[in-house]
């Protein structure tokens, strides 16, 4: 079912919130390099339409693909170097969203007024955030970065995909580190490891561990929730000894709900490795590892992209769903916190 | 850069495909890693006892391999 989208700022309902993603905090868009320098790219995120544009100095703004005369999309307009102008009517607005000239008719009061919604950016590990503030919190929430993307001695190589599917079901997956054992039980890296376990949630300053109480290290046994100022995931799988040198690598996963059907997946695969270690899990990663890791993650799309809509309303949970129940209660109330908000 | 939804790309940390040269290296420092070992000196000892040469045809040596691997996984 397609609901209206209210755009940021107007109100929306709990249910909109919860199915189009959490305002008032920062989540991923697109890789950096969907938007070269010059150029302009028309984007979905949080169920709107958006308007990512780099001046040829390198510099990145995300506007409202909305032009505040007509509404017409703004990336069917002409990349001006440090704006964009409207096809429709010529209209230019400024990369922070100030209209700064309408060409029909010179000195018109739209002129010099900031109209269009301007997010806030900022660029990590090759990936693009952005602040979705509702009209009361326009100002960026504090955005700690998640630590394997900014320490000097950790490699981490981003993979981005596109599933069809809500964003909840994808974080839930994560949440989920059982299915490890079994839908990818037949993968390079979670062959191993009992397929019973007991789960417990140990909560953190940030969020909280979902664990195996059992066993560490063996498959993917656990997971972290981290809540920074943008929700990610951080968790290790074990590679095998052809790998190399390094010991496990670790994923940081976030997502984008794109809109309520559709999410954009984001997993930095990291490793702890520096000179010639490092230079040699880059060559095997870029030469045979990156498919194999391909296959795994395809695995998880053809099973959520499969999921019933309804499929979290129709379950039977066990000990196992620990996590997921928590997280959902938690997406659930602050949906409902920030529709009553506004 | 497509615009198509969904985005589906395996290899995204390529900037070329792969030489024939690139894959044998790639496929013997996994044999290596499993069967000889993790040390700089196992790899160096593991790839010339397999004649998997540098593509100058020289035997490894730490400096060369730091080299190579430098070239390929930067």
């Amino acid at each position: 079912m397609t609901t209206p989208t209210p755009r940021v700022g107007l109100a929306a309902s709990a249910d909109h919130i919860y199915a189009t993603g959490l305002r008032n905090q920062w989540h991923p868009v697109v890789p950096s390099d969907f938007v070269a320098p010059g150029a302009m790219r028309k984007v979905t995120a949080l169920g709107e339409q958006w308007l990512l544009f780099r001046r040829p100095d390198g510099a990145l703004s995300m506007l409202a693909d909305r032009c505040p005369h007509r509404g017409a999309p703004l990336s069917l307009g002409k990349h001006l170097g440090d704006r964009v102008a409207c096809w429709y009517h010529g209209v230019e607005i400024e990369t922070d969203g100030t209209v700064s000239s309408v060409p029909g008719l010179p000195g018109c009061n739209l002129e010099g007024k900031k109209l269009v919604t301007s997010l806030p950016v900022r660029e990590i590990g090759g990936a693009i955030l952005a602040y979705f503030g509702d009209e009361k919190h326009p100002d960026p929430a504090e955005l700690t970065l998640p630590e394997p993307l900014t320490d000097p001695d950790v490699d981490a190589i981003l993979c981005y995909a596109e599933w069809n599917g809500p964003w909840r079901f994808a974080v839930e997956n994560l949440l989920d580190p059982m299915h490890g054992a079994f839908l990818h039980h037949e993968s390079h890296t979670m062959y191993d490891g009992d397929t019973t376990a007991k789960f417990r949630i140990r909560e953190t300053e940030r969020g909280y561990f979902f664990e195996k109480t059992d066993q560490r290290g063996v498959n993917f046994d656990w997971v972290e929730l981290c809540r920074t100022g943008v929700d990610w995931v951080d968790l290790t799988i074990p590679y095998p000894p052809s790998a190399g040198p390094g010991g496990p690598f670790g994923i940081v996963g976030m997502v984008c709900p794109v809109d309520e059907n559709r999410t954009g997946v984001f997993f930095w695969r990291y490793r702890r490795v520096q000179g010639w270690q490092r230079d040699t899990w880059r060559f095997l990663y870029k030469t045979l590892i990156e498919e194999r890791h391909w296959q795994v993650l395809e695995q998880d799309r053809v099973m959520l992209e499969a999921m019933p809509a309804d499929a979290d309303q129709r379950e039977n949970l066990y000990q196992h769903d620990l996590g997921v129940v928590r997280l959902r209660r938690m997406y659930r109330a602050e949906a409902e916190a920030q529709a009553s908000a506004s | 850069m497509t615009t198509t939804w969904p985005y589906l790309d395996i290899h995204q940390s390529r900037t070329h495909e792969p030489t024939p040269y690139e894959f044998k290296l790639a496929a013997t420092l996994e044999e290596v890693f499993t069967k000889d070992g993790h040390e700089l000196p196992d790899v160096i000892r593991g790839l010339n006892a397999r004649q998997v040469h540098a593509p100058d045809g020289a035997p490894w040596t730490e400096e060369s391999f730091r080299a190579e691997m430098n070239r390929l996984g930067a």
